[in-house]
């Protein structure tokens, strides 16, 4: 049979419209690096009050120094360690379906809004909690403290080792079967398997997430805010919020600043010749993994650590439940309406605004590597992630010392907290879009150019594809977003509140009912907007079957 | 007339040197042992490679630096040839700068033993019925010039024949010049006016 065509005139693609475009997303990246360049510009001085150099050899400064560091190693080792049977035991389950649900219990771990978790083990270990009592009767006393270094290690474990095991989870699955069947094969012992097959690949994610995790303690704000008890148990990130909230030391509050920020940038940046953990990632492979044949013993032994260890991460969500009964009473609600309404909106625009940023950052990057300029590419990369390198406190007070005598902040404060909050989230979107995209360019950046698709055209097939990513970044975006306490705690009006920054009034008055309360809610909607978005981003997901490979 | 008038392209560190001329209406297979540079000349043609020297010219006007977007040229690739995302329908009526030839699509895809898949999504279709659906829309595109990248690989011998003998049919009753890349004589024989085989060290020769 023959098809008969017409020839229809030759098109002439839209170049202009694709290079004004093209023009329009370089812009994101002047806009991005402003606000870092204010808060470093506030940072220098503030009305001719310089940073306090001298305090660099103050006891207070090396006592709050040594803290930071000391919580901060022992809270990544301790995940780490812990992180590593369990990862390994989780291997050996065969329950695919528990082991999503142990996965995903792990990831909601990860992104509870840090002063969920606080009440949580306030409600659990605190004066009154639920265990102090037997944990009193195990240490033979009644000293038990959660406040201090006890709580804050606590809250640190209880938010990161979750966090490490689905790492360490997800490269123990990436070892290839080939690899466990010449173990077999030559029959090699449960120890020379660990040392020969999984070592390297634990001592690779161990260091990377060890650094990671480190990072993440030594710039923890609220865990510590909170749970702090005292100036012996203060970081450098808290130090600088009481220099300036309590005290209004600017210079003490500059000094703290930069040191915070030399000291966290040059630890990401070495930390980050190790690699850096896709920690957003929702999906997670399940398939069975063969770590050895492990006896029945072995399997038992596996469920059973599996089990406690589920238990004792879900004790503090647990423990939230009593606050359940306030949230069916008029009157709570009246405390909590207007801190959840704030906190959505807050959560929902910055959320919008960082994933538009995100996108915006990426176009530029796309167009240098579909160029084959990888170093540009990388270098852009890096300036679009900056924020990074440079934590949320430091460039809130920076930024904050330049507003200062520039506008009226109560005023305009809750517009700095939506932008802040949506820069700091940059880098999270753009890692979780930016692998979609590139593979986009990939696989059908060529087929797009054949086909001369015009660029609205181009970008409706691109957001199909690009549509899951972009969903599930919406709701990890959105958490983070509404989990924010270290912004509002410098911008937030005095006349607002966000539902952490009650919950943190509340728990510091000890209302901890009221704060469960709080929490649980919190909680609730940040699960639901977890549970949501990953159900709407699955069910646009796309399956695919590669063509035949290229010879 | 396509002419490639002493085009040299470095690939990979070696060089590759092309001289040929197509009539326009002629079909002309390219074959040649893996690596000599057959996908490549492709890729020049379509404006994926830009050449180090010589010039690509369709009906006398020059091609040589002109965008992907901006040549008359529709390509099957030897592979992603299809949005994943996409039905089939959908991805057949992508490439058309105005009205898509809905009619002609169906009628095609029921001679090329398709046309039950167009509401599937690619991922649920065989190699064989994918490479037919990519097939099918490069040759129903509007550009003159067809460049087809072993079109027939992944299709067992009677499909082979069909998807051939409509190429040839297609190609020739719209007057579309195609450079037809395949390992196979039988498709030269089906569906080729003469063949062209690449040769080492660096010459194509006619």
């Amino acid at each position: 049979m023959t098809a008969c065509l017409s020839q229809p005139p030759s098109r002439k693609p839209p170049l202009m419209s694709t290079f004004k475009l093209g023009q329009l997303f370089w812009l994101s990246y002047p806009l991005t690096v402003a606000i870092t360049l204010l808060a470093f510009y506030g940072l220098m001085s503030f009305e001719g009050d310089s940073a306090d150099w001298q305090l660099l050899t103050d006891g207070y400064f090396l006592g709050v120094l040594g803290f930071t560091l000391k919580q901060s190693l022992i809270s990544s080792l301790a995940s780490i360690v812990f992180a590593i049977p369990i990862a390994r035991a989780l291997c050996l389950l065969k329950n695919a379906r528990y082991k999503q649900l142990f996965l995903g219990l792990c990831l909601l771990c990860f992104v509870t809004p840090t002063l969920v978790v606080v009440t949580g083990l306030v409600a659990l270990l605190g004066r009154a909690g639920w265990l102090t009592p037997y944990i009193e009767s195990l240490l033979g006393n009644d000293n038990w403290n959660l406040y201090g270094l006890n709580g804050i290690l606590l809250a640190h474990l209880f938010m990161n080792m979750p966090f490490a095991i689905r790492m360490m989870y997800q490269q123990l699955s990436n070892i290839p079967d080939t690899s466990w069947r010449l173990a077999n094969q030559l029959k090699l012992t449960c120890w020379q398997r660990f040392l020969i097959v999984e070592k390297p690949v634990i001592q690779a994610t161990g260091l990377m997430l060890f650094g990671f995790i480190f990072v993440l303690c030594f710039n923890s704000f609220a865990v510590v805010l909170a749970l702090g008890g005292g100036p012996q148990s203060t970081t450098l990130e808290v130090a600088v919020y009481q220099a300036l909230k309590y005290d209004f030391n600017i210079p003490e509050a500059l000094t703290l600043a930069w040191s915070q920020l030399l000291i966290a940038g040059g630890l990401y940046a070495g930390f980050a010749s190790f690699g850096s953990p896709v920690w957003q990632s929702h999906e997670m492979e399940s398939r069975p993994i063969r770590l050895s044949s492990p006896t029945l013993l072995k399997r038992g032994y596996s469920a059973v650590l599996i089990g406690v260890v589920s238990i004792l991460l879900i004790l503090p969500y647990l423990a939230l439940l009593p606050g359940f009964s306030l949230l069916t009473s008029p009157n709570s609600w009246s405390l909590f309406a207007h801190p959840l309404l704030l906190s959505i909106g807050l959560g929902i625009t910055a959320a919008a605004l960082s994933l538009l940023m995100a996108y915006a950052l990426l176009q530029p990057i796309r167009q240098q590597l579909r160029q084959q300029q990888n170093f540009t590419a990388k270098l852009l990369e890096q300036v679009a992630t900056h924020q990074l390198f440079a934590p949320a406190m430091v460039i809130s007070v920076g930024l904050f010392v330049y507003l200062l005598p520039r506008i009226d902040l109560d005023r305009w404060g809750i517009i700095v907290v939506i932008a802040l909050n949506a820069a700091v989230l940059v880098p999270f979107a753009f890692q979780k879009l930016k692998p979609r995209l590139i593979q986009f360019d990939q696989q059908y950046d060529r087929l797009c150019l054949s086909l001369k698709l015009s660029p609205i055209e181009r970008w409706k097939i691109e957001w199909g594809f690009l549509r899951p990513s972009f969903i599930s970044a919406t709701g990890l975006v959105f958490v983070l977003a509404m989990g924010d306490v270290a912004i509002f705690a410098i911008f937030g009006p005095s006349n607002l509140s966000t539902l952490p920054w009650l919950i943190y009034n509340l728990a510091s008055t000890y209302r901890i009912p009221e704060a469960s309360a709080a929490s649980l809610l919190l909680l609730v909607v940040c699960a639901w907007a977890l549970w949501a978005l990953q159900i709407a981003a699955d069910k646009t997901e796309i399956k695919e079957k590669p063509d035949r490979a290229k010879p | 007339m396509l002419n490639l008038n002493d085009i040299y392209v470095t690939l990979d560190g070696y060089p590759l040197h092309y001289h040929l001329t197509v009539s326009t209406g002629e079909i002309v297979a390219i074959q040649g042992a893996s690596g000599v540079g057959k996908t490549t000349l492709l890729n020049t043609v379509a404006g994926f490679i830009t050449p180090d020297k010589g010039e690509v010219s369709w009906d006398g006007e020059e091609l040589t630096n002109a965008a992907v977007d901006q040549r008359p040229v529709s390509m099957l690739f030897q592979d992603h040839n299809l949005f994943e995302h996409l039905s089939v329908l959908q991805n057949l009526q992508l490439g058309f700068s105005h009205k898509v030839p809905t009619h002609l699509i169906e009628q095609s895809a029921q001679t090329l033993g398709i046309s039950e898949h167009l509401t599937k999504k690619p991922h649920q279709l065989s190699g064989g019925q994918r490479q037919r659906i990519g097939l099918l829309r490069t040759l129903l595109r509007p550009e003159p010039i067809i460049l087809l990248d072993e079109p027939f690989a992944e299709l067992d011998s009677a499909t082979r024949e069909v998807a051939g003998n409509w190429v040839r049919n297609t190609a020739k009753s719209n007057g579309k010049t195609v450079l037809l890349v395949t390992h196979q004589s039988e498709d030269v024989e089906r569906v080729a006016d003469r063949c062209i085989e690449l040769r080492y060290p660096e010459s194509a020769t006619q």
